[in-house]
């Protein structure tokens, strides 16, 4: 059963569209007294109904700020994303096939290692399709047994010295979970296909 | 550039990053204390800061369900400036900067990890539609409150609740509607609730309550509150509902559904048989 504790209330406060932060301030009985949201987008009017309604069940007496961050940097950075359509393995043939999106252009990478090894490569193989040079390969790849699932960590080292990337993720399907760790691991690398010769 | 369909380096599929002992130490600690989640990211924000002496530390996360996160310790304001330079949203920012990448690394996929077991311990518990407990949740309640209720004597009532018409709502004006309906009596009923009790939807347009230590005029009063907030939020939703208590009438969390189904279909004037 979901206990209404202020995790749970943090938590569904950044749930909702555009909020990025949650700040709280506690009184001295410990209620939370103050909660101070960083919000994207111009208009705070829903975000700020929404989160009265949500505080209301939690914190009847919390006073609820919003503070809008500076869209213009976020939403470049997030436009610069890749994105992961799909990852999926065929039994069959034993390939895994990875879609990744960038700026409208599909990159599709194969790899026949498997559903957690094919995943990560096809990952990189498709981001090389979509012109990012990727000098690092796979080094690990490890499921990690949760009380709650099987999220799944990718190593990646650099070809060049030993520096390695780690990326962590839990998605449906280990090929899913698998190629989105490789995404985040790569992260800081994927501004753009800059690097491509 | 090396390509991976050349010469594929030799992949172990269990090899396990050493971490720093102190963070790894640091997080196995705080794990027997705390479950991961959002509590768990602060605590480690709180812990790499007294370490290095850090006047300011943050996080920021990227999760299919939130979008960007951002956790600061101590502060509420993210600068976005300090991520553009870096050239990547998610990452861990120290100020000082004296933190090794590989702790930073370390930090950040800990906290990913526990934003991510936080948010599915939360959405596996609700119902995706109205933000309050599912079916499976709700069972799991109910038979700790018979379980109390049997043992110690603790009363509760049972309320089941489902809304009039709901089948036409939907077949005249669309499922859509038919979802803010649902969605309307889902907030409408979590706002009713004390804090001790559960509510759950628990079928297509059936709804559930648990009223701890409550019987009689509290029901009642849980129906008065019910009914006002429906109607302060302009909402004209028709209800009907049934009630089983325990231990009066049962201890047994199937009888006790069958019992406040029963009366909640002799009120609408439906047999069950």
């Amino acid at each position: 059963m979901m206990s209404i504790t202020e995790e749970d209330f943090e938590l569904e406060l950044r749930s909702l569209p555009g909020v990025l932060n949650v700040g709280m301030s506690h009184g001295e009985s410990g209620e939370v007294e103050l909660v101070k949201l960083v919000i994207l987008g111009e208009s705070p009017g829903p975000i700020r109904t929404q989160a009265t309604q949500i505080a209301n069940l939690y914190f009847p007496d919390v006073t609820i700020e919003l503070e809008v961050a500076d869209a213009a940097q976020l939403t470049n950075q997030v436009a610069s994303r890749v994105a992961l359509l799909s990852a999926e393995f065929d039994e069959v043939s034993g390939v895994c096939e990875v879609r990744l999106g960038y700026e409208g252009r599909i990159g599709v990478g194969r790899a026949e290692s498997g559903r957690l090894i094919g995943a990560v490569e096809g990952t990189l193989a498709a981001l090389r399709e979509l012109a990012f040079e990727i000098s690092f390969h796979l080094e690990a790849v490890t499921t990690v047994p949760t009380v709650r699932g099987l999220p799944i960590v990718v190593t990646l080292r650099s070809f060049s010295d030993d520096v390695d990337l780690y990326g962590i993720a839990q998605s449906e399907g280990e090929s899913l979970s698998a190629a989105r760790a490789t995404l985040n691991a790569l992260n800081r690398f994927l501004s753009g296909p800059k690097n491509a010769d | 550039m090396s390509s991976l369909n050349g010469s594929r380096p030799h992949v172990e599929e269990s090899v396990t990053r050493d971490y720093e002992p102190w963070l790894f130490q640091a997080m196995l600690d705080e794990l027997t204390n705390n479950e991961l989640g959002i509590g768990f990211v602060y605590s480690l924000l709180e812990l790499v800061a007294k370490r290095y002496s850090l006047s300011d530390v943050t996080v920021t996360l990227f999760h299919e369900m939130t979008g960007v996160q951002s956790f600061r310790l101590g502060q509420k304001n993210v600068d976005l400036d300090v991520f553009a330079q870096q050239g990547s949203l998610v990452g861990v920012i120290c100020n000082p900067d004296v933190v090794p990448e590989s702790e930073r690394d370390a930090i950040r996929t800990a906290c990913q990890l526990s934003l991510s077991l936080h948010l599915a311990r939360y959405s596996s518990a609700r119902d995706h539609l109205t933000n309050i407990a599912n079916r499976r949740s709700f069972d799991s309640t109910l038979e700790t409150a018979a379980a109390r209720s049997s043992r110690y004597g603790w009363p509760f009532t049972l309320v089941l609740a489902d809304l009039n018409d709901f089948k036409a709502v939907n077949d005249r004006l669309g499922h859509a509607r038919g979802d803010d309906l649902l969605r309307r009596f889902g907030f409408a009923l979590r706002s009713s609730v004390r804090k001790g009790d559960a509510a759950a939807r628990i079928g297509g347009d059936e709804f559930a309550v648990i009223l701890s230590n409550a019987e009689g005029h509290e029901v009642t009063g849980f129906l008065d509150r019910l009914r006002s907030n429906l109607a302060s939020a302009g909402n004209v939703i028709e209800f009907s509902v049934g009630t089983a208590s325990s231990p009066r009438d049962s201890v047994d969390p199937a009888e006790l559904f069958r019992i406040a189904d029963a009366r909640l279909y002799a009120k609408k004037g439906i047999s069950l048989e």
